[in-house]
């Protein structure tokens, strides 16, 4: 795999493609864990079973996955003044305001009767841990630089 | 009103306390993670992608315990 040389004045932080990936791939692995979690809530639990797997599986992707997004949104403000506070304030802010909303949602899902809780719970679970094995493997996988954001002087000149 | 009343008087779902230790767990989890990469990137603002990228896997999995300690709700009765 060749990549380019860098623009000298991009400062654009090289976690950008890791996370990205990242992103792709927990969708990836999503759809397929929603076709067999929802495949086994149909044997088991009928409609409702169905329901409830894809429900969590997507519960849990798009919540494990909002960290990630939320740092590539903050790294827009890469270069700026307000970088670190601004990174620091959308990572933190988008974890706090996603725990907020998680808890409204299992607070107001709980009594519907159109879901089955276990596969509720079990969905999420296996959501939750097949989206932390993508993040392992495309970290493993992912080659950064160790000098990547680096400003080199210019080369000297001989006359 | 000694102890043993008050503690008699105390009503509710105990997997309440569960919710709580769910949230203070990873609330520290997350704050030591995230206090280290901000010393990192001070001590060497040059890494500070390679930082950003072992800060997030730090949160996925401290926020994993979360997240399964809150969906408990579902099954705790």
């Amino acid at each position: 795999m060749t990549t380019s040389p860098r623009d000298p004045a991009d400062r654009t932080p090289t976690s950008n493609p890791v996370l990205r990936r990242a992103l792709n791939w927990g969708a990836a692995i999503a759809g397929g864990i929603a076709v067999v979690g929802g495949i086994f809530g149909l044997v088991f639990a009928g409609t409702e079973g169905l329901v409830s797997a894809l429900l969590g599986t997507l519960l849990a992707v798009v919540f494990m996955g909002i960290t990630g997004a939320s740092i590539l949104l903050a790294n827009r403000f890469a270069g700026s003044d307000v970088f670190v506070g601004a990174f620091f304030g959308i990572v933190l802010g988008g974890w706090l305001l996603k725990f907020i909303v998680f808890i409204v949602l299992v607070v107001l899902l709980r009594g519907v009767d159109w879901l089955d809780p276990v596969v509720l719970f079990l969905a999420i679970v296996a959501g939750v841990i097949g989206s932390l094995v993508v993040d392992v493997l495309v970290v493993a996988r992912s080659r950064l630089p160790y000098a990547s954001d680096a400003q080199l002087p210019p080369p000297p000149s001989d006359d | 009103m000694d102890a043993t009343t008050v503690l008699a008087e105390i009503n509710g779902n105990i997997a309440t306390v569960g919710y709580g230790l769910a949230a203070i767990g990873p609330a520290i989890g997350v704050g030591i993670v995230v206090g280290k990469t901000i010393e990192g990137v001070a001590r060497q603002p040059e890494l500070a992608g390679r930082l950003q990228v072992l800060m997030w896997i730090g949160i996925a999995f401290t926020e994993a315990l979360a997240f399964i300690g809150i969906a408990t709700y579902f099954i705790f009765v």
